[in-house]
């Protein structure tokens, strides 16, 4: 017999459309008609819309649209126009920001900094808008603001990486570039100059949390759908309620490794750990170059790293002239 | 079921393709000697069954001169001076082989004229005998015991497989983003890497450094367009001599010499041994054969495919690769110079010598 599940199922359900609460606060109608969509409802709710995009929903999806195209047609235009080479160099295009002689300028040329500039100022915009929607969105809704406020600890790692950090350090040229192969090559060459991000011990913290969460969340969503035929989707009842599926799930884990957490505080352990990945990742970043050089330096002298015994044969001193420093600020 | 079977059945298949055809694949076992303490994966790692673009193996060497009593009979001679007719000759005829095997005596000589000057081509192979013997005399520390031949760049083929054709700078656009130049038709994703690293640090004598030597700070870290030209240029040397970054550094600190094995001082001298020929010897190599700076240029040909199939069309300049075709040692460290007195000797009058510190005046024309 057909059974319904929620990831992928035979049996779709599919109710009347639901035009949702009545408006309260909102300064604008509810846009788009709502409808079923079959596809979509193989992985959710197969009713699409209406939403509700106010002010804040306008200004954003508007930044957003600027800054997509800055960066978009900057990188077109640096391959000709020719649009078979623009998407067979897409993953390696970028948009860079200023050179570091150009400081904390705010008007260094376009074509060295500028659109990237321009660009970074509608994404930011872009970011706080949304973020703002999401709070009144949530407040409209009569809810807690604890998305937003998780939401919020993303973008403090944000602001850190192409903001804050930069302005600690003088120079644009510190922030992080848009595109795709260029922001990974610049989060490797970050580690590689300030000696290691590993022994950064707030860039340990977020790797906790960041592997934490992924373990927490599998724990948590194996844990329900293994109690969905007692009826452990229906969490939030089951947490006032106790009922078999609770009970069942916490058995599990207490015979497994002695100890479970609740219905309620699994959500508090996962809503931790998410908001605390980024948040103490932006404190690691925040630090690097501004406090601390050399992160396997300051691990040594802090008893983090381990001597190793010297390679036999190894020379005495390396070669002359191999530790010349370069001139810096270059370019 | 039946969108749940189509669709394993189509990745199946799109794993399959990727599979056969996108990598080339080495397979397990792969060796390795451990070569710095134990949690560190220090490794030198043996190359699996990776294909090979050159011959790998030294040639036998040819049967030793019989000295036929005859007297000094070759004229024009200027660098292979102090060596019996019957080895001059001898040497002349593992030249062609190690060189233009397919070509011949008149890929470089004009006619019967053995003596003319005539064609550049000679006066670029004397220029490069020259440079043989520099690095044999001046670069001990980098070649010996195995010291160098033409063979050990060229392989067969007149142009090496593996040299710089130095890109086109991008073209620059006053109101756009400039561009990483990737050199899009290249074959590998290293390959692709930008070279503007390589002229930074293989032709000029550009100091390296990228991490600071102090815990708090002191101001020189490196800039991010700097670490990454570093990293470009290091990925070269790594692809070039087929070893990963373990095999000359402790990848927890790579700045540190004392944690480094003694590969890396090796390493350091053949870069300097890259900058000083680049220098003093292919750049002259392109005014000889003035058509090779206008090909160098040309954006259809800096790759190495298309240079393959043209194989004297031009030369480029050198990288690790260029001798060591990734292999730490060229040909497995074998020792052909010993064979071949011709190519030891004194190099000072008959081009340039010592390394020199100035940068050239003038690289891009």
């Amino acid at each position: 017999m057909a059974r319904f599940h929620t990831l992928y199922t035979a049996v779709r359900v599919e109710g009347p459309l639901e035009p949702g609460l009545p408006m309260r606060f909102s300064t604008f109608p509810r846009v788009l008609r709502p409808f079923h969509s079959p596809l979509l409802g193989l992985i959710g709710e197969t009713q699409i819309g209406p939403t509700y995009l106010g002010i804040p929903g306008i200004l954003s999806l508007a930044c957003g649209f600027i800054a997509i195209e800055i960066i978009g047609l900057n990188m077109w235009a640096s391959v000709d126009w020719n649009p078979i080479r623009f998407i067979k160099m897409l993953p390696f295009l970028s948009l860079d920001p200023p050179p570091a002689k150009y400081g904390l300028s705010l008007f260094p040329p376009l074509a060295e900094g500028g659109w990237w500039l321009m660009a970074g100022f509608f994404l930011t915009a872009s970011i706080l808008f949304w973020w703002w929607r999401m709070y009144s969105r949530a407040r409209a809704i009569g809810m807690g603001t604890h998305i937003p406020w998780a939401f919020a600890s993303a973008i403090w790692l944000y602001l850190v990486l192409g903001f804050i950090r930069p302005i600690c350090m003088g120079s644009w040229s510190e922030a992080v570039p848009f595109g795709v192969i260029a922001h990974l090559n610049w989060t490797a060459t970050f580690s590689m100059r300030y000696g290691n991000l590993y022994y950064d011990p707030f860039h340990m913290l977020s790797l906790v949390f960041l592997y934490g969460s992924t373990l927490l969340f599998a724990m948590h969503g194996g844990t329900i759908l293994a109690v969905a035929r007692f009826g452990g989707e229906r969490e939030t009842h089951e947490i006032a309620d106790r009922g078999t599926a609770m009970e069942r799930s916490a058995l599990f884990w207490r015979w497994n490794m002695g100890f479970n957490a609740t219905f309620e505080s699994i959500h508090r352990w996962i809503y931790w750990f998410a908001i605390l990945t980024t948040l103490t990742g932006g404190i690691g970043i925040l630090i690097t170059g501004t406090l601390v050089d050399n992160w396997y330096l300051w691990g040594v002298k802090h008893g983090i790293a381990p001597d190793y015994p010297a390679i036999p044969g190894l020379p005495s001193a390396p070669p002359p002239g191999a530790m010349k420093l370069p001139s810096l600020g270059a370019p | 079921m039946g969108t749940l079977t189509t669709v394993a059945a189509v990745s199946a298949v799109a794993a399959a393709a990727f599979i056969a055809f996108v990598p080339s694949w080495t397979h397990p076992p792969v060796g390795g000697i451990q070569i710095g303490p134990s949690p560190t994966s220090m490794i030198e790692f043996s190359r699996g069954q990776m294909p090979e673009p050159v011959s790998q193996q030294a040639p036998p060497p040819l049967p030793p001169a019989q000295d036929n009593g005859q007297a000094q009979a070759y004229k024009n001679v200027k660098v292979l001076t102090g060596v019996s007719p019957a080895e001059f000759i001898r040497l002349q005829q593992a030249i062609t082989q190690w060189v233009a095997p397919r070509q011949g005596c008149s890929f470089c000589h004009q006619g019967n004229d053995y003596a003319s000057d005539a064609n550049p081509r000679k006066q670029a192979a004397r220029l490069m005998l020259g440079m043989v013997r520099h690095i044999n005399a001046d670069w001990a520390t980098h070649v010996q015991p195995a010291g160098v031949t033409c063979f050990t760049c060229h392989r067969g083929q007149p142009v090496p497989a593996e040299t710089w054709f130095p890109s086109n700078p991008a073209p620059i656009n006053e109101f756009v983003a400039k561009q990483e130049n990737w050199r899009e038709a290249a074959d590998t994703v290293r390959k692709f890497f930008p070279d503007a690293s390589w002229e930074e640090y293989l032709l000029e004598d550009t100091p390296i450094s990228v991490q600071s030597s102090t815990a708090l700070p002191s101001h020189t870290v490196a800039s991010q367009i700097v670490a990454k030209r570093v990293y470009e240029m290091m990925m070269q040397m790594s692809e070039g001599i087929g070893v990963n970054c373990g095999y000359c550094h402790n990848s927890r600190v790579l700045q540190s010499w004392a944690q480094s094995t003694p590969n890396r001082w090796n390493g350091y001298s053949g870069l300097k041994l890259t900058q000083d020929l680049n220098r003093n010897y292919l750049l002259q190599l392109a005014t000889i054969i003035p058509q090779n700076r206008a090909i160098m240029h040309e954006t259809a040909m800096p790759v190495i495919p298309a240079r393959e199939q043209s194989p004297q069309a031009g030369n480029g300049l050198v990288v690790c690769a260029t001798c060591h075709y990734a292999r730490p040692e060229p040909l497995g460290g074998a020792n052909m110079v010993k064979d071949y007195p011709g190519l030891t000797g004194p190099a000072a009058a008959h081009g340039p010598v010592a390394e020199t510190t100035t940068a050239p005046q003038e690289h891009q024309p």
